[in-house]
């Protein structure tokens, strides 16, 4: 991590300005404890954004509202020109365009890999079973560990039960993905097949949101950088200029206490 | 002392219906309860206040009387509102709606033990809430469930002794019958308590077997899950 001036080995896209997500003046409590505050931005379509900040700072909070699995109190979320509410029906559909990797995986162990990929297909997009294995099988040979199919997530490792997790969001083919924290959980040796995975679908023009503490990766894959702190976006800049000339003095301090090392 | 094996004896066709009878009663009532446990759990994790709340009540009430009192108030309370129900009637419902209280608390601490993360993932997928719990938590709870609710079935078999003292002539019933016609109350009720052991024995073996079935007891690798 101490090479400033990483090459952008990955092109970006040519932005073309359709607002995806959008969110505006959005708070959150948790009781009297105020985890966002004022939160203002918005995602374009196959844009990639790296959220980062100390922990506690609300980056997992900020994308977990995303897709509702946190309410919001005030502000609005508008996924696609749709705003969030509570109504199940619309937040349901919502969910389903928006794909999600958690810290922990999430795989449902009771399935195999498999089954895991197909549930949702079947259950939301109404696909026969062999369509929903053919679609299934697809993207686990994109995360390459097709021939792990039937095994269960217990006899996997981390790095492929992430795969497998990333395989089974895109199974639902969404028009974004949300990363939580997806290497954070891994052994070392791990967490490159996880980012070379995201990095590809970086490249094939995946809209991404993506809250790590890999700067590598951000610096190479991001389009924007987004530094939170205490609930609230201090600062946001294309990656070259975050990580090179980063103006607040928290985002310098948050960036040398990480460099240090 | 001498241990009078001809009373026993000699009075079996009354303690094999007893012994019928209880079973007839706790196979019956176990189901039910079960059945209860999950439409009460259902409703006492539900975010509709009134279900929750109704639930709440339903399991404190029960949970906090006494099985005897409540088999008094079902039976000789509901004549006074015009039902007259038999004793074994009485039995089935208060048996199931007993053990359906402390089954709802069972599933909803199963429920609660099942990671968050799968409810994250089942949410995040746009899976709806019926169907991700049928497929994806329920699957889960086996392990959290089938033990302590091996134990509550336990309990509802032994309880059921207590429907004796409204005529319903199971196990317990039966001995006080056979005992009255010979004055053998050793006799009588060692062979009782034999008769519960050997019932409850065979419904662990059962449960086991359950058990083994999904995988709780897996002697390979001792994982909750397959």
């Amino acid at each position: 991590m101490t090479q400033k001036t990483a090459a952008l080995t990955v092109a970006s896209p040519k932005l073309n300005q359709e607002v995806l997500i959008e969110i505006r003046k959005m708070n959150k409590w948790y009781g009297q404890f105020q985890v966002l505050k004022d939160i203002d931005f918005s995602v374009y379509t196959g844009e990639r954004v790296v959220i980062c900040g100390p922990s506690g700072s609300g980056k997992s909070t900020l994308i977990r509202c995303i897709n509702r699995l946190e309410v919001h109190q005030q502000g609005d979320i508008i996924f696609d020109g749709i705003t969030l509410t509570d109504e199940l029906k619309s937040i349901d559909k919502i969910r389903s365009e928006i794909g999600m990797c958690f810290q922990q995986f999430n795989l449902f162990p009771h399935l195999s890999v498999l089954e895991n990929l197909i549930l949702a297909p079947m259950s939301v997009r109404n696909l026969s079973r062999t369509k929903a294995e053919e679609l299934g099988l697809h993207y686990l040979e994109k995360v390459k560990i097709q021939d792990q199919a039937g095994k269960y997530p217990s006899q996997l490792s981390g790095g492929q039960q992430q795969r497998v997790a990333i395989a089974r969001a895109l199974c639902m083919q969404p028009r974004v993905m949300l990363f939580d924290e997806p290497t954070s959980a891994l052994d070392p040796e791990m967490i490159s097949e996880v980012l070379d995975t995201m990095e590809e679908l970086a490249t094939e023009g995946m809209t991404m949101i993506c809250v790590t503490h890999e700067m590598g990766f951000a610096r190479k894959v991001a389009d924007r950088v987004i530094f939170m702190d205490a609930g609230q976006i201090v600062e946001e800049n294309d990656p070259i200029n975050f990580f090179d000339n980063p103006q607040n003095s928290r985002t310098q301090k948050f960036l040398k206490q990480i460099f240090e090392h | 002392m001498t241990f009078d094996y001809m009373a026993i004896w000699n009075n079996r066709d009354i303690l094999i219906d007893g012994v019928l009878t209880t079973l007839l009663v706790s196979t019956i009532a176990i189901p039910i309860g079960i059945c209860i446990g999950i439409a009460i759990c259902m409703m006492r994790i539900s975010e509709n206040r009134l279900l929750r709340w109704s639930a709440i009540g339903y399991i404190e009430v029960i949970r906090n009387i006494p099985f005897l009192i409540l088999i008094f108030l079902v039976f000789y309370a509901l004549p006074f509102y015009g039902m007259r129900i038999s004793g074994l009637a009485t039995g089935f419902i208060c048996l199931s709606i007993y053990g359906g209280a402390y089954f709802a608390e069972i599933f909803r601490g199963g429920i609660q033990s099942v990671a968050t993360g799968q409810f994250d993932a089942s949410k995040a997928l746009g899976l709806k809430y019926s169907f991700y719990m049928r497929r994806v938590i329920f699957p889960q709870l086996y392990q959290y469930i089938i033990p302590p609710g091996t134990n509550i079935a336990l309990t509802m078999i032994k309880e059921s002794s207590l429907l004796s003292m409204i005529t319903v002539a199971e196990l317990t019933y039966a001995a006080h019958d056979v005992n009255g016609r010979t004055f053998t109350p050793i006799e009588t009720f060692t062979t009782i308590a034999l008769l519960y052991w050997l019932i409850s024995t065979l419904f662990l073996k059962l449960t086991h077997i359950l058990q083994v079935k999904f995988g709780i007891e897996d002697a390979q690798d001792g994982l909750a899950i397959r």
